[in-house]
């Protein structure tokens, strides 16, 4: 239990303080927003997870060390300082831009609050700490309420399933999207074949795994789909949510899933940052975000990965 | 890895078997929302069937018990058993829970699991691996290596060898035996009859060649009636992925004869004796519970393991034995009251997709995990 009470300490103080897992650099968060109106109403939600998600291993790697350190969560805020390198930066940068453009393509407007956006409480809930969530959810819903926020368009599987919750404890009536329900073009048209690895959240709670087949179908792509490794009932989580408090059993989670998509081929898809996080150390070949699959920095339209 | 190969092949196997079982008899779906509707209302109910189900097995001329704790069980059998017996076992995972086989070992019995896999677990001293498939982690060749100490000239065998070495072996074991124990895949609140179901006909000989007749089951396997108990069985069969099932047992009471002016008497050529031993043992707290009480919905078909990632991957190390994989980190709860288990969920979602009994796992082991952080 030390691991856990360690994490619940910190995890609350700093949602307390920062409305962050842990202390960040608003700035590693906001980056990626170049053109897009500040303010409420309708807006797109990054809950900093595609930006943030690649030091999250650091953390959990630290978390049992830390944990038997007596005093080490006053050591804490220290950790603004773990930044994301240059290359996760525009990876993350990217992937958002292109959810931006993507949207905006498909007729739909929106706003961005910024430094002004907080965390979902989602780690919250994976590990188990419902009350912690229920007294957060109330947090933010008044915080999204003081910057008038409307509606909600998320952009990633474990924000739009812990925003789908918040009812649950708190009287809740900003509206809940995912990009992925309202892009219904990619915007251009994608060669090769791909295998992909779903969400288990998109796939079985949200109920949207077609959403991104048809939209990757419609862009041209070819997905290797085997009824054992990517079916609807089968397809096997990436073992990133228990990360934090069992690293090891993660691990091999995600080294299995790895290597069931690998007999499948070497491009996957990925729909969610923490997949990306977790399958990308195993997975022998090239792994892309859907979103990224989208980008096209060149604007010629065509990207031929066959 | 060797336990990765093992399920792989098992999901490769089990899992369109299980899909094209419902397909082509659509029925089944039917009876297992009727089948939830029965165990809940048991479930809410549970004193009260409980004492029913007691009086209708007296009815039959049977003895029922209902044992707290798994201590209270083995006493229980022990006194029915005594020693010195050849005892066979069917497969019963409360039997298992409550220690019985090594029990009745250690008071001087002969006693021998007569299901193949229980049997191979037994010879290799291993727990059970998963609820229905107990040897699921051993491959072919390691069943092989086991069996061998009942037969060494074993080498390179097929499964069917295998399987023909404990046919030999275990058919004298049920010749001689004394007792009879099984489990019970339900039992019926208004006859008293325990329905069981099964593959290899151990079950039917257990309940019928000794003249004694034990039946060891948990008290949330109690249903209304015997219709209900009756679809239960098919229900459990059909998403273990074994449908038909080979034989599906009712047994009422010792056996009985109404061939004489037709008026029914007791025994006839089964056995004559027949107990009901109920096993408490955490389950009537658990059906109290505002959340955990849906775990006693299991009719224990095995499929939510074969569709989760940390089953899939960690095999009998996750949970309790014979409380692997999803139903056993909600069971592990209920009977030892460890939540640890459920600590390991990724909140994948397969198991909830796949339950029969639409038992909501996820949301069961989040509140486990919410209540184990409380600690
Ligand atoms: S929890 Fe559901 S799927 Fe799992 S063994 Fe029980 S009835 Fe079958």
């Amino acid at each position: 239990m030390e691991v856990e009470n360690f994490i619940r300490e910190v995890l609350v103080k700093s949602l307390n303080e920062y409305m962050m897992p842990f202390p960040t650099d608003k700035k590693v968060c906001t980056e990626w927003a170049q053109d897009v109106p500040r303010g409420g109403g309708t807006v797109i939600y990054t809950g900093c997870m595609y930006q943030v998600t690649p030091v999250s291993d650091l953390f959990n790697r630290a978390l049992p060390i830390l944990s038997k350190v007596k005093g080490a969560e006053k050591l804490y805020p220290l950790s603004s300082i773990l930044k994301p390198t240059n290359m996760q930066k525009e990876r993350a940068n990217r992937v958002l831009r292109s959810i931006a453009s993507m949207l905006k393509r498909n007729g739909v407007q929106f706003n961005y609050l910024y430094e002004d956006e907080p965390y979902s409480g989602t780690v919250l809930l994976e590990l188990g700490y419902v009350d912690e969530f229920a007294q957060y959810a109330k947090r933010v819903k008044g915080h999204l309420e003081k910057h008038q926020v409307r509606r909600l368009i998320t952009v990633d599987p474990h924000s739009y399933y812990a925003f789908s919750r918040y009812k649950e404890f708190v009287p809740f009536d900003v509206e809940v999207v995912n990009y992925l329900e309202l892009v219904k073009d990619l915007g251009t048209r994608v060669k090769g074949e791909y295998v992909i690895h779903d969400s288990c959240l998109y796939s079985r709670f949200l109920g949207i795994r077609e959403n991104y087949r048809s939209l990757l179908n419609n862009a041209g792509v070819k997905l290797r789909e085997d009824p054992f490794v990517t079916g609807p009932l089968t397809s096997m989580c990436c073992g990133a949510p228990i990360g934090p408090v069992r690293r090891d059993e993660s691990q091999k989670i995600a080294s299995y899933r790895a290597y069931q998509l690998n007999q499948l081929g070497d491009k996957l898809i990925v729909v969610c940052p923490l997949c990306y996080l977790a399958l990308s150390p195993y997975f022998k070949g090239e792994v892309v975000d859907l979103a990224e699959l989208a980008y096209n920095e060149l604007g010629t339209g065509q990207r031929d990965t066959s | 890895m060797s336990w990765i190969y093992a399920v792989e092949r098992a999901v490769r196997n089990n899992v369109p078997k299980v899909e094209g079982i419902l397909k082509d008899h659509p029925y089944l779906l039917d009876l297992a929302a009727k089948v939830r509707d029965g165990k809940t209302e048991v479930l809410r109910n549970l004193d009260r069937y409980v004492e029913e189900t007691i009086k209708a097995v007296e009815r039959s001329g049977g003895r029922a018990y209902l044992a707290s704790t798994s201590e209270d069980a083995r006493e229980i059998v022990s006194k029915i058993v005594g020693s010195g017996k050849t005892v066979v076992l069917g497969k019963s995972m409360v039997a298992y829970e409550a220690g019985i086989r090594k029990h009745l070992i250690s008071t001087g019995n002969d006693v021998w699991e007569t299901d193949l896999g229980e049997f191979l677990i037994q010879l290799a001293d291993e727990p059970p691996s998963h609820i229905i498939a107990p040897s699921l982690h051993m491959t072919k060749e390691r069943a092989e290596e086991v069996m061998r100490s009942v037969d060494p000239e074993l080498k390179g065998a097929s499964h069917e060898r295998i399987a023909g070495v404990a046919r030999k072996f275990l058919r004298e074991k049920f010749v001689k035996a004394d007792v009879g124990i099984t489990g019970a895949n339900a039992v019926a609140a208004d006859t008293g009859s325990v329905v069981l179901v099964e593959n290899e006909g151990n079950i039917r000989m257990t309940t019928i060649l000794p003249e004694v007749h034990v039946a060891v089951t948990g008290v949330e396997k109690i249903l209304p009636n015997l219709e209900l108990a009756m679809y239960e069985a098919l229900v459990q069969a059909a998403f273990g992925g074994l449908y038909p099932p080979s034989y599906v047992n009712v047994s009422s009471g010792p056996s009985s004869t109404a061939d004489i002016e037709m008026k029914r008497v007791r025994p006839a050529h089964g056995p004559k004796e027949f107990h009901l031993v109920l096993l408490d043992n955490g389950r009537k707290e658990a059906a109290k519970d505002p959340v955990l009480w849906q775990s006693l919905l299991c009719v224990r078909c095995g499929r939510c393991h074969l569709h989760c990632p940390v089953y899939r991957v960690l095999g009998v190390n996750w949970g309790i034995p014979p409380f692997t994989g999803p139903m056993g980190a909600m069971w592990s709860a209920v009977i030892y009251g460890d939540r640890r288990p459920a600590m390991m969920c990724t909140h994948s979602g397969g198991c909830k997709e796949v339950c029969p009994m639409r038992i909501d796992i996820p949301r069961v082991l989040e509140e486990l995990k919410a209540r184990e952080l409380k600690r």
